[in-house]
């Protein structure tokens, strides 16, 4: 039954997976499979390539072979030759690095093309999966949610607790809760010299006092709680720590539970990226509240000039393109031109003089910078 | 089927040899192992960490025959999954939950998160027995197995009260405590149907750990010395540190300089004293260990010395590191190189343009730390080698008298080990 094909005999070592010992055997390649011949007489074995496996795949660089076989579990054959286990790669394509890497490989890629597509039709069809979770989320836990964030941002800061200019501070907030379809705000004003605004989950909404001592008049400081307040309508807050909890996860599991430096990059990416969707979004909140409440919305489109200016940037300048593509904010034009869509409509002040003099002094005169502290590290909507 | 012998027969006891047969084109398999990992979103790591174990093992011969590694990539997947379902995900939401209900800085959160860590401390001793369980009856030679048999319980409870000690004892339980834990694993562990045994206790390692402990403190004192003394400075002589918003003078701002430099000097001089201490530790520990285990009629002799287990580790480092710096300038060559296409530079204002080259330098950090890994195979398998080729093996064997154990070993890889982040290899 001998075949034609090759007949070089290889010394080979073979051992019955019962015990440890090993034999000297006889192995050659041929149609069927690897023959095995025993030196004491036993009658020789035939393992066929198709049912055939390697401890190890055989690649390019492999200078033995140690096989195994379906039908005889345990048993081993070691050929400690290199060219027998090149010709053996040929006959069992199976065994070789290649072959095995793509068995592995090939289901996983399907399912990253199928979560990529998925989240690309997500993503397109403007469907938000953080938002809908963020929706279920039920108001206490939201309300703590925004305690705790506000807590952390405002640690070792002073809240301004003039009465005067906290009654007109409550007086800005309700004018522009009208048009807010029920939702109700808090409105803390913090001792700090920082120029920036921010709105924390369960509808909480932090103004600094860098950000009042810098506006020049109460439409800009409506036009910029407004939009706040857009960003807490919307549950921007709420989707953030959702992307960023999801995202946790998901990073996790995509790196095996080893990732850290990574996980803590998409983290810090999630809570940077507060879309410039989410910012239109907050903008056009915005613009409803102004008119409902009869506030001029060139106040908002003013006081985001001044963060531009603040910023050290001319709005509109040469090549400004390249530098908002980093920057979370819509271009000025573009909110400049959605401001001057806005059919004209009549207005008033936001605040009466006496009230704003009261608000421009809701932290008292003279006070300095609270100790320390630096911005949470827990998402929270920058203006 | 019977063709074959029907189980052991005891037969002529032989020397067994043990050698490393160094694994050829580990580089190769890195980067194509990195490439799968990228386009997989990272699963694909559980099988690239298989296959290089596959080579790794295989680089271990016995009397020229090599090791194996039966382990899927799957297993270690499965595992992963299971651990981070039952685990990892519950931890995170109930810690959320308390977090949420009762505020970060309440007593109950910091009760719940004082039991989280000592559970976790406890699950590290579980973790460690069954990742050792995993590899063990998925190592096999002349297509025996080995198996650990024993109880996770049994070695995480000795791991974690002997650990809560460890800081009453101001460290001196530790050659105590390393000896007994791998006394426990050892004795568990079998080879087919043949027991390892561990006979030695922990006296001689005292010396060695006495040497180790009174060193680090000296290196304590030295380098607080360095930060007062060295550089004559006197901390209380200092002039007043500018108040916050305040520019400093140019008298302080020396005086910070010299101390920054202080400080940085004496970290490096603690490192480096640390690291040639524990290393030197390390390598009276694995002697100690060789030199206690037994398995049927060999014995095994450890050769490890500290400059070599610094030697590797240094030189490892550098070759990660290497290799993160190149991966990180040549990613970044190419981002700039392709944004130059769309956004041609001279075409930037000037602030502009170092904004641009900030930004994609820091793309350039984030690839090259996250490049750090890519050759991590490389590395195990010098690590291996060193430890292999320090590792002498005496006496004989009687391998036709070794039958399969009847453990027929745990479907599921080492997940809690994975998630509790201490998977070396």
């Amino acid at each position: 039954m001998q075949s034609e094909t090759d007949k070089s005999r290889q010394p080979a070592r073979f051992t019955d997976g019962k015990s440890a010992g090993s034999v000297d055997v006889g192995v050659s390649l041929e149609d069927r499979g690897v023959a095995i011949e025993f030196a004491d007489g036993r009658e020789r074995l035939i393992w066929p390539y198709g049912a055939l496996g390697s401890s190890e795949p055989i690649g390019r660089h492999a200078v033995d072979a140690l096989l195994t076989y379906s039908y005889q579990p345990g048993a081993t054959l070691f050929v400690a030759d290199a060219a027998f286990a090149r010709a053996l790669a040929k006959r069992a394509p199976q065994l070789t690095s290649s072959a095995q890497r793509w068995r592995a490989a090939r289901p996983l890629i399907w399912a990253t093309v199928g979560i990529v597509v998925i989240s690309a039709a997500v993503w397109a069809s403007g469907l938000s999966p953080a938002r809908t979770i963020a929706g279920f989320l039920p108001d206490s836990a939201r309300q703590t949610l925004g305690r705790q964030v506000l807590d952390s941002m405002t640690s070792g800061r002073r809240q301004c607790d003039d009465p005067k200019g906290v009654a007109a501070v409550e007086r800005l907030r309700d004018r522009l809760s009208a048009g807010a379809g029920g939702k109700s705000f808090k409105v803390v004003v913090v001792d700090w010299d920082l120029f920036n605004a921010f709105a924390t989950p369960g509808e909480q909404i932090v103004l600094t006092r860098g950000l009042i001592e810098k506006a020049k008049g109460p439409d800009e400081l409506a036009g910029v709680l407004a939009h706040e307040m857009g960003h807490g309508i919307e549950l921007h807050p709420e989707s953030g720590l959702v992307r960023a909890i999801g995202l946790a996860a998901a990073v996790e599991l995509m790196l095996g539970g080893s990732g850290g430096t990574l996980a803590n990059v998409g983290l810090y990416l999630a809570q940077m990226s507060y879309s410039r969707d989410a910012e239109r979004e907050a903008d056009v909140r915005a613009l409803e509240l102004l008119k409902t409440a009869e506030v001029s919305p060139y106040g908002l489109l003013a006081f985001f000039e001044r963060v531009l200016e603040i910023e050290g940037k001319e709005p509109g300048e040469k090549g400004s393109k390249i530098a908002n593509v980093f920057a979370s904010h819509p271009l000025t034009e573009e909110r400049k031109a959605m401001v001057e869509a806005v059919k004209p409509y009549s207005s008033r002040p936001s605040l009466e003089e006496a009230d704003w003099q009261a608000l421009r002094m809701i932290c008292g005169s003279g006070t300095g910078d609270g100790a320390g502290g630096q911005q949470g590290s827990v998402p929270a909507r920058e203006l | 089927m019977d063709q074959v012998s029907s189980g052991p027969t005891p037969g002529p006891r032989t020397a067994l040899s043990l050698s490393w047969l160094h694994p050829r084109g580990l580089v190769g398999l890195s980067l194509v192992n990195t490439f799968l990992r990228i386009v997989t979103l990272g699963i694909y790591g559980f099988w690239a960490k298989t296959e290089v174990r596959k080579r790794l093992w295989s680089g271990v011969r016995l009397n020229g025959e090599p090791l194996v590694y039966t382990g899927t990539g799957k297993e270690l997947f499965i595992g992963f999954l299971v651990v981070f379902l039952l685990f990892v995900l519950p931890s995170m939401l109930m810690m959320a939950g308390v977090s949420a209900a009762f505020g970060p800085e309440s007593p109950a959160f910091g009760i719940v998160l004082a039991l989280f860590y000592l559970a976790v401390f406890f699950l590290l001793g579980i973790a460690v027995y069954r990742a050792t369980r995993y590899r063990m009856s998925r190592t096999s030679w002349r297509g025996i197995r080995g198996s650990l048999v024993g109880s996770d319980m049994a070695y995480a409870w000795t791991s974690f009260w002997t650990g809560l000690l460890i800081p009453l004892t101001l460290g001196w339980i530790m050659p105590w405590r390393a000896v007994k834990l791998q006394k426990i694993l050892t004795d568990d562990m079998r080879f087919g149907s043949a027991a390892f045994r561990f006979e030695g206790g922990s006296g001689p390692l005292y010396a060695a750990f006495a040497v180790f402990w009174i060193g680090l403190i000296a290196i304590f004192a030295g380098t607080a010395l360095l930060v007062t003394g060295g550089f004559g400075l006197d901390l209380s002589a200092l002039p007043q540190l500018p108040g916050e918003g305040e520019e400093p003078t140019e008298e302080q701002a020396v005086a910070i300089a010299m101390l920054g430099l202080a400080i940085f000097a004496a970290f490096i001089v603690g490192s480096v004293g640390y690291a040639v201490l524990s290393a030197w530790y390390s390598a009276q520990q694995f002697n100690h260990f060789a030199r206690s285990t037994t398995l049927d009629g060999l014995r095994f002799e450890g050769q490890a010395t500290g400059a070599g287990l610094i030697w590797i580790a240094l030189s490892n480092f550098f070759i990660l590191a290497a290799f993160a710096i190149v991966a990180g300038l040549v990613v970044s060559a190419i981002v700039i190189g392709v944004t130059h296409l769309f956004v041609p530079f001279d075409q930037l204002e000037a602030d502009q343009a170092t904004g641009l080259v900030g930004a994609l330098a820091q793309i350039g950090v984030i690839i090259g730390l996250a490049c750090f890994g890519v050759l991590l195979p490389v590395t195990q398998a010098r690590s291996t080698r060193y430890l292999v080729e320090r590792l002498a093996v005496s006496g004989e064997l009687d391998g036709g008298a070794i039958a399969q154990g009847q453990d027929q070993g745990i479907g599921r890889g080492e997940g809690l080990a994975q998630a509790l982040d201490f998977d070396a290899i």
